[in-house]
C-alpha cells in the first residue's frame, strides 16, 4: 500500500508538468493582451514597460522554464491585472472559501443522496421510489446557476427564512450556495446508489445469505449496501474535486470570495500567472481526490489492492 | 467486523470533511452591516438620519487601489474619497479648487503653477507638500511601475520620453516638467497650452501617494493595515472580492462637512443578486443593473437615472465600406430611438454626432448630424443605396459578447435588410474581440460595436480618436485635414475657437459631407437603484463618479 502511494505521489509530478505546459500554450495561443483592460489604446512605451515587467518580452521556453523553477519553489507569480497582489495571496485567502464551499456540497451530497437512492432502490416501483426519483432528475436537469437564482427568489425575497442573498459571513449566508451547488451530485448520487443495489440485490450471493436465513436488515448493511458504495466512491473523487473547483457560477451568484471568481475573471482577462497557478493548484487537487478514492477501493475491496500493488 | 471498518471510514471521511470545512471558514466578521441596512428612524421626511451610515455595491474587486495603477471606474470611484484630490468638478464638470486653493497658467499656456492648501495632511500625521505630488507623479510616469494609464501624463513636458526610456532614465527623470518649488507650491511644464489640463488633475491618476509608506511596503502598501491616506474617509477594511468598508476620517481638513460616519462597501458582481440584495434591504445603492429588469425598476421609487460621458456606436471599415453614401444609407435606417425604447430601455439619447451632451461647449459643437436621425429615413436611405456603385452586400457585424449588445445588433440586421444588406453577426469575448479590431482592424470585418466613455472633459477626448495614427482608430479612416485640425484644437487655449474647431471635426465626421467612418447611436446613461434615504444627495456626475462628502441620510 504505501509503494502503492509513493509511487502515485512520485507520478504527479510530470503531470503537473505536462498540465503546465498545456494550460501555458492554450493560453498563449487564444488572441488577447493582458494589459488591455478596456477599449483603450495602450501607447507602445507602456505596452513595452508592462512587458518587461511580467518578463512577456522573454521567448516562450524561457518564461516556461522561469515559470516551472517558481512553481516548484511554491511561487505562482504576481498577478498581471490585480496589479497589488500575487497568485499566492489570491490562494491563500481565497481557495480555503472554495474549499468550504466544495467540501460542505460534497457532504450534503453524500448524506440526503445515498439514503434516498437506497430508498428508492428497496422501494423500487413505489410511489416513494418515483417521488424520490423525479425529484433527484428534476435536481439534476436543472442548472446550478437557476436553481440558485430562485432560490435567492424564493427563500429572501418571497419567503423570509432569515438568509441574505449573498455573502460568506456566517452559517445562514452558506446555507443557499451549498445546497444550490450540492443538489445535482446529491442527484446523482441517489441515481447511482439506486442502480448498483437494484442490481445487487438481483444477486445470487443475496439470494443465498436470504436463504441461509440471515436478517434482511443485516443482508442489506453487510452485502447489499457495502458492494453497492463501490461505484459511489469512484464518482465521488471527481464529484468532490469537481464541486471545490468548479462552483465559480455559485460564487459568482452568491457573491463568494472564492477561487472559482478569480479563475473565471482571469480567464478572460487573459491574467496569465492566475489562470496557470490556479489551474496547478486544481490539477493537485483532482490528482489528491484521484488518489484518496483508489486507497478507498483498496479498502473497500481487497482484490484491487492486490492487483494494483 | 468488516461492516464496522466501513461504516467507520464513511463516518472518518464525513468527519474530516467537515472539519477541513469548519476550520477553513467562519473569519469574515461582519463589520457593522447591520448598522448599514438602511436602518433609519421613522420620523417627518427630509430630516438628517441621527445614523449616517450607508450600504453601497461596488460591483467588482478594485483591480488595484494604487493612484498610479487605477485604470477602472470602482479603483477611481474609492480613491476620489479616501485621497484629497487636487480638483474636483462641478455639476458642470468645471474645476473647483479642493487640494489646490489656486493655480495660475502662464502667458503662453504651457507653466501651470498650483498652490496647495496649507492645511493637507496624511493620515499618519504628515503635512501633504508639493514634493508629494512630484515624487508620485513621477513614480506612476517611470518604467519601471508600468502603469497603465502613464499616458495621463504625457501633455508634461518629457513624460512621455521617460516613460519609454531605455536608458539614462535618471537623468531623464529630472527633465520631466513637474517641480516641486516649496512645500506650496507644484510648477508643471507642459508640451502645448493644453486649456483642459486643469479639468485633467481631477483624474485619479493626479493623486498623490504616501512616500514612506509605498517604499516600506512596496506592492502591498494599498492594504487596508498598511496604507496611509490623505482625504474625507479612511479605507477600513478590504476583503478581497468580498467587502471594501470606508469609516469617516475625524481630523480631515474639512471634516465638518462631511455627514457620513461610514460606508460598507459589497462587492456583488451579479446584477441580479445585487438588485435582489437591494430589495431584501442588505444594500442601499447598487449600480450596473441587467437590461432585462429595467422596465421592472423603472416603476419604483429607488430607480435612478444619470447622463453620461459616453458613446456607443458602430464603426466602419472604410477600406471594405468604401462608399460614403452606402454608410450614410446605413446609418439613416437605423431607428435609434426605437432601439433604444425597446432594446436598450435606460432612456439613453439619441446620438447626434459623436461628442456625448454634456461635454463643454456642446451646443457651439453644432453636431446636428443629417445622418444620424432620431428615427429611422428608410426612404433617403434606399435612395442614396441606390447610388452607390459597387456596394458591399455581405456585411460582417463584430461584437463583443457582453449582455445586450447581440439584441442591438439584431435589430440593426434588420434595418439593414432593409437596404438589401445580408448581414453576419460575429459575437467574440471581450480581450479576443479587442485583438480583432486592431487597429487596423481584421479584414474580414466590415463594422463593430464599441463605446467611448470620457476620461477628462474636453471634447479633444473624443475627438482625437479619428486622427490616422490614433490606437483607437479601428476603421482605416485616415484624413489629413483631419489630422491637422486636431494638431491646431490642442494648440487653441481660447474656449471659444477650440470649440469651433471642435465643430468642423465633427462635420467632417458627421457633417452634410461628412465621411462618416463612424455611426454613433446613443448617449449612455448611468442607471441606479438608490433608497429614497440618500436619492437625494447621492447622485454621480458625467464620468461615473460619486462625491461621498455630499451624501446625506434622510429620514424615512
Amino acid at each position: 500500500m504505501t509503494k502503492f502511494i509513493v509511487r502515485r505521489v512520485f507520478w504527479t509530478i510530470p503531470v503537473i508538468l505536462v498540465v503546465i505546459l498545456l494550460t501555458f500554450g492554450l493560453m498563449r495561443q487564444i488572441k488577447g493582451n493582458p494589459f488591455r483592460t478596456s477599449e483603450r489604446a495602450i501607447p507602445a512605451e507602456i505596452q513595452r514597460n508592462l512587458d518587461r515587467k511580467f518578463g512577456l518580452d522573454k521567448p516562450w521556453y524561457e518564461q516556461y522554464a522561469r515559470y516551472v523553477k517558481n512553481v516548484a519553489t511554491f511561487d505562482l507569480g504576481p498577478s498581471l491585472v490585480l496589479r497589488n497582489r500575487d497568485v499566492n495571496d489570491i490562494v491563500k485567502e481565497h481557495f480555503p472559501r472554495s474549499l468550504e464551499l466544495g467540501g460542505l456540497a460534497f457532504l450534503f451530497a453524500l448524506v440526503f443522496g445515498i439514503p434516498l437512492g437506497a430508498v428508492s432502490a428497496l422501494k423500487a416501483n413505489s410511489w416513494l421510489d418515483y417521488a424520490a426519483m423525479f425529484f433527484s432528475n428534476v435536481g439534476f436537469a436543472i442548472p446550478s446557476f437557476l436553481v440558485a437564482t430562485l432560490f435567492i427568489y424564493f427563500f429572501v425575497l418571497q419567503f423570509d427564512f432569515g438568509f441574505p442573498t449573498s455573502g460568506w459571513t456566517g452559517w445562514e449566508s452558506k446555507v443557499l450556495p451549498v445546497v444550490a451547488l450540492g443538489l445535482a451530485p446529491m442527484a446523482a448520487f441517489a441515481r447511482l446508489v439506486r442502480g448498483t443495489m437494484l442490481e445487487t440485490l438481483q444477486q445470487d450471493y443475496i439470494r443465498t445469505a436470504r436463504a441461509k436465513g440471515l436478517r434482511w436488515r443485516r443482508v442489506i448493511s453487510l452485502h447489499v449496501l457495502r458492494n453497492s458504495l463501490i461505484p459511489v466512491v469512484t464518482a465521488a473523487g471527481p464529484t468532490l474535486g469537481f464541486l471545490i473547483t468548479g462552483s465559480f457560477v455559485i460564487e459568482q451568484i452568491f457573491a463568494i470570495p472564492g477561487v472559482g471568481r478569480y479563475y473565471v475573471t482571469a480567464v478572460q482577462a487573459r491574467d496569465y500567472s492566475v489562470v496557470m497557478g490556479l489551474t496547478v493548484l486544481l490539477a493537485v487537487i483532482v490528482i489528491v481526490a484521484n488518489l484518496v478514492v483508489d486507497i478507498l477501493y483498496g479498502i473497500l475491496d481487497p482484490r484491487t489492492r492486490d492487483v494494483r500493488t | 467486523m468488516r461492516i464496522k471498518t466501513l461504516w467507520l471510514l464513511l463516518a472518518m471521511l464525513v468527519a474530516s470533511l467537515a472539519l477541513v470545512a469548519a476550520g477553513c471558514g467562519g473569519d469574515d466578521d461582519d463589520g457593522g452591516d447591520a448598522a448599514g441596512t438602511g436602518a433609519t428612524q421613522e420620523e417627518e421626511g427630509g430630516a438628517e438620519a441621527a445614523e449616517q451610515v450607508i450600504t453601497v455595491n461596488w460591483g467588482t474587486e478594485p483591480p488595484s487601489l494604487d493612484p498610479g495603477l487605477a485604470s477602472d471606474t470602482t479603483s477611481s470611484n474609492i480613491l476620489q474619497n479616501i485621497m484629497d484630490p487636487l480638483v474636483k468638478l462641478d455639476d458642470d464638470l468645471n474645476p473647483v479648487a479642493n487640494l489646490a486653493e489656486s493655480w495660475e497658467v502662464s502667458e503662453d499656456g504651457k507653466t501651470v503653477t498650483l498652490t496647495l492648501r496649507e492645511d493637507g495632511q496624511w493620515t499618519n500625521g504628515d503635512p501633504v507638500t508639493a514634493e508629494d505630488y512630484e515624487w508620485s507623479w513621477k513614480r506612476t510616469i517611470s518604467p519601471e511601475l508600468a502603469a497603465d494609464y502613464a499616458y495621463q501624463f504625457y501633455g508634461i513636458e518629457g513624460a512621455q520620453e521617460y516613460n519609454g526610456c531605455e536608458s539614462n532614465c535618471a537623468a531623464m527623470a529630472d527633465k520631466v516638467g513637474v517641480n516641486a518649488v516649496d512645500d506650496r507650491t507644484l510648477e508643471i511644464t507642459l508640451t502645448t497650452p493644453q486649456p483642459w489640463f486643469i479639468q485633467q488633475l481631477a483624474h485619479h491618476s493626479f493623486l498623490a501617494v504616501h512616500r514612506p509608506t509605498v517604499e516600506q511596503f512596496k506592492d502591498k502598501w494599498t492594504e487596508a493595515a498598511n496604507i496611509v491616506t490623505n482625504g474625507p474617509f479612511q479605507l477600513e477594511s478590504w476583503q478581497h472580492n468580498s467587502r471594501i468598508d470606508l469609516v469617516k476620517w475625524d481630523e480631515w481638513r474639512d471634516a465638518d462637512s462631511v455627514k457620513l460616519t461610514r460606508v460598507n462597501g459589497r462587492m456583488i458582481t451579479d446584477g441580479t443578486t445585487a438588485v435582489q440584495a437591494f430589495e431584501a434591504g442588505e444594500i442601499d445603492v447598487t449600480g450596473g443593473l441587467p437590461t432585462e429588469e429595467i422596465p421592472r425598476l423603472k416603476e419604483t421609487e429607488d430607480y435612478q437615472q444619470y447622463p453620461g460621458l459616453g458613446t456607443y456606436y458602430y464603426g466602419f471599415n472604410v477600406d471594405n465600406i468604401t462608399d460614403v453614401n452606402q454608410r450614410r444609407a446605413m446609418s439613416l435606417a437605423i431607428d435609434r430611438q426605437s432601439i433604444i425604447d425597446n432594446v436598450a430601455q435606460a432612456d439613453q439619447l439619441p446620438a447626434t454626432g459623436f461628442t456625448p451632451k454634456g461635454m463643454p461647449g456642446f451646443e457651439e459643437l453644432t453636431p446636428d448630424s443629417p445622418w444620424l436621425p432620431e428615427t429611422a429615413d428608410l426612404e433617403q436611405a434606399k435612395t442614396l443605396m441606390d447610388q452607390v456603385q459597387n456596394p458591399k452586400k455581405d456585411i460582417t457585424l463584430l461584437l463583443n459578447d457582453s449582455p445586450g449588445h447581440r439584441e442591438i445588433a439584431v435589430a440593426i440586421q434588420d434595418a439593414w435588410k432593409e437596404l438589401g444588406l445580408s448581414v453576419t453577426i460575429k459575437q467574440q469575448e471581450w480581450a479576443q474581440f479587442l485583438e480583432f479590431i486592431g487597429p487596423p482592424p481584421d479584414k474580414s470585418i466590415d463594422v463593430f460595436r464599441l463605446g467611448w466613455i470620457g476620461d477628462y472633459v474636453d471634447a479633444m477626448n473624443f475627438l482625437e480618436l479619428w486622427t490616422s495614427d490614433s490606437g483607437n482608430n479601428s476603421t482605416n479612416f485616415k484624413n489629413e485635414e483631419y489630422d491637422g485640425l486636431v494638431e491646431e484644437a490642442r494648440a487653441t487655449e481660447d474656449n471659444a475657437d477650440r470649440y469651433a474647431i471642435y465643430g468642423q471635426l465633427e462635420d467632417i465626421l458627421h457633417g452634410e459631407d461628412g465621411q462618416m467612418p463612424v455611426m454613433p447611436i446613443y448617449w449612455y446613461t448611468y442607471v441606479h437603484l438608490e433608497r429614497p434615504t440618500v436619492q437625494d444627495t447621492y447622485n454621480l456626475n458625467l464620468l461615473d463618479q460619486i462625491d461621498l462628502t455630499k451624501v446625506v441620510v434622510t429620514e424615512e
